[in-house]
């Protein structure tokens, strides 16, 4: 028994450094920690060595990144605080890190729940996306369509596709942008996508951009500029690359609502 | 059993330069009542070093920037759960850091399985050494880093800026799990104590 708890304390180091070879190893550490009052305080003092560490290893963080945490955290709902003090597995690594699931990080937008649901699919993207240039490209779409949802006048609006599914648009008249992300669609025959298009008043359609793949059966979001009061959304299904004019009937006309 | 005092209050409560801001905790508990201007603050105060140590893992900085910022609005989120008995507010902070980025490390092992086993190191002592800015903080790290054996300073440097387990640091210095186990908690008191003196 002695050697055996001798061998657990040894572990402390390990353990401060993150450095331990499971979560089951980590619950058999975090639970010998909470009857070893000395190894919990030596773990005290050595994650504060693992923290000089990270101070050692500081580095500028790229420029977007502060912008995009305060807009993300300004709309994320914070935990309460925890009542029952003996939840006491707050510092294990299977604990209070790894239960916390990234759907609860989902902003949201007060009273515009639709809204969430296009930063929720930016997030996912992001999340989701595995090579450099993707995610190169969808940062700076994620910040753009961060603005739009920031926007003071930025509104929702949605529609049914006439084959299936629905859209959600968030528009805001000030940028003269759309984000425009799907739920639900029917998926496409190789080489099909889904085109869309603004259409004017005087019923020209110009290029929108063109839907990603579904996820789950939702479409990251797609941001579209050059909006103006009166325009319409509209949807196609065009060879894949889409087309310069919709070459097939619409299968959405969405009105949007004039911005502020 | 070990003639260490477990106990050594002192690092805890002096932490090395450059966060020697006492006011991290109470900024912290700020952020709990959701005062985003503290937000702001302790985001000033720690985006650097957790950005850091997630880039120093991850060495993508795509990925890198990615995982800082799940961390931070992670902290945003969970601002009421620090608890400062278990440890000041950087320490949370960077621990959760440095987790994501272990985590995004042993999930994407898991993927890709061990093809790259012998691929190189993902640091080494001169490369420590070369990152470093001139700052106090730092160079004292540096210099008890430097205070450690050899073998000592590898354990630990692969272990937390390498992201490995104990398990693969000693495959990777060729050495028992018990050394390996003594070696990375030998080498960390150490640092504590140089730590706390200076």
């Amino acid at each position: 028994m002695a050697l055996f708890t001798h061998d657990l304390h040894v572990l402390t180091g390990a353990y401060a450094l993150d450095a331990l070879e499971d979560s089951a190893e980590v619950e058999r550490f975090a639970r010998h920690l909470r009857r070893c009052q000395s190894c919990a305080a030596e773990v005290r003092g050595l994650r504060e060595v693992a923290t000089s560490l990270a101070y050692a290893a500081a580095a500028e963080p790229p420029p977007g990144l502060r912008e995009r945490v305060l807009l993300l955290a300004s709309q994320t709902r914070q935990l309460p605080p925890e009542l029952n003090r003996h939840a006491r597995q707050r510092w294990s690594l299977g604990g209070w890190l790894s239960r916390i699931p990234w759907l609860i990080w989902m902003p949201r937008l007060a009273a515009v729940t639709a809204a969430v649901a296009v930063t929720a699919a930016v997030v996912l993207a992001v999340t989701l996306s595995s090579t450099d240039q993707q995610l190169n490209t969808q940062r700076t779409q994620s910040a753009a369509i961060a603005g739009v949802l920031a926007a003071p006048d930025a509104r929702t609006v949605s529609g049914t596709v006439k084959t299936g599914g629905t859209t959600t648009v968030v528009l805001s008249a000030i940028r003269h942008e759309v984000v425009v992300s799907t739920s639900g669609l029917v998926p496409l025959p190789a080489g099909r996508v889904y085109e869309l298009w603004l259409i004017t008043p005087a019923a020209a359609a110009n290029r929108a951009g063109l839907l990603p793949g579904a996820v789950s059966g939702r479409t990251a979001p797609v941001l579209a500029s050059g909006y103006a009061a009166g325009d319409v959304l509209g949807m196609t299904v065009e060879p894949a690359g889409g087309t310069a004019q919709p070459t097939t009937p619409v299968i959405l006309e969405l009105k949007l609502a004039t911005g502020a | 059993m070990d003639q260490t005092n477990p106990e050594s209050p002192a690092l805890a409560s002096v932490p090395p330069g450059g966060r020697g801001e006492p006011d991290l905790d109470r900024l912290l508990r700020r952020v709990a009542r959701g005062d985003q201007p503290a937000f702001e603050a302790v985001y000033g105060q720690l985006c650097r070093p957790a950005y850091g140590v997630i880039l120093r893992v991850l060495r993508d900085p795509a990925q890198s920037e990615e995982v800082a910022q799940e961390v931070l609005l992670e902290v945003w989120r969970t601002a009421s759960r620090f608890d400062p008995a278990q440890g000041s507010a950087a320490t949370w902070v960077l621990t959760i850091a440095h987790r994501r980025a272990i985590d995004r490390v042993r999930s994407a092992a898991a993927a890709t399985e061990r093809e790259q086993k012998t691929a190189d190191f993902p640091i080494s002592r001169d490369e420590v050494a070369e990152a470093v800015e001139a700052s106090l903080d730092r160079e004292r790290v540096q210099r008890c880093l430097g205070g450690l054996t050899d073998i000592q300073r590898e354990s630990v440097t692969l272990a937390y800026y390498g992201g490995y387990t104990y398990r693969q640091v000693a495959a990777l210095l060729g050495v028992t799990l018990a050394a390996i186990k003594t070696r990375i908690r030998d080498g960390l008191i150490r640092m504590r104590d140089c730590l706390g003196v200076s």
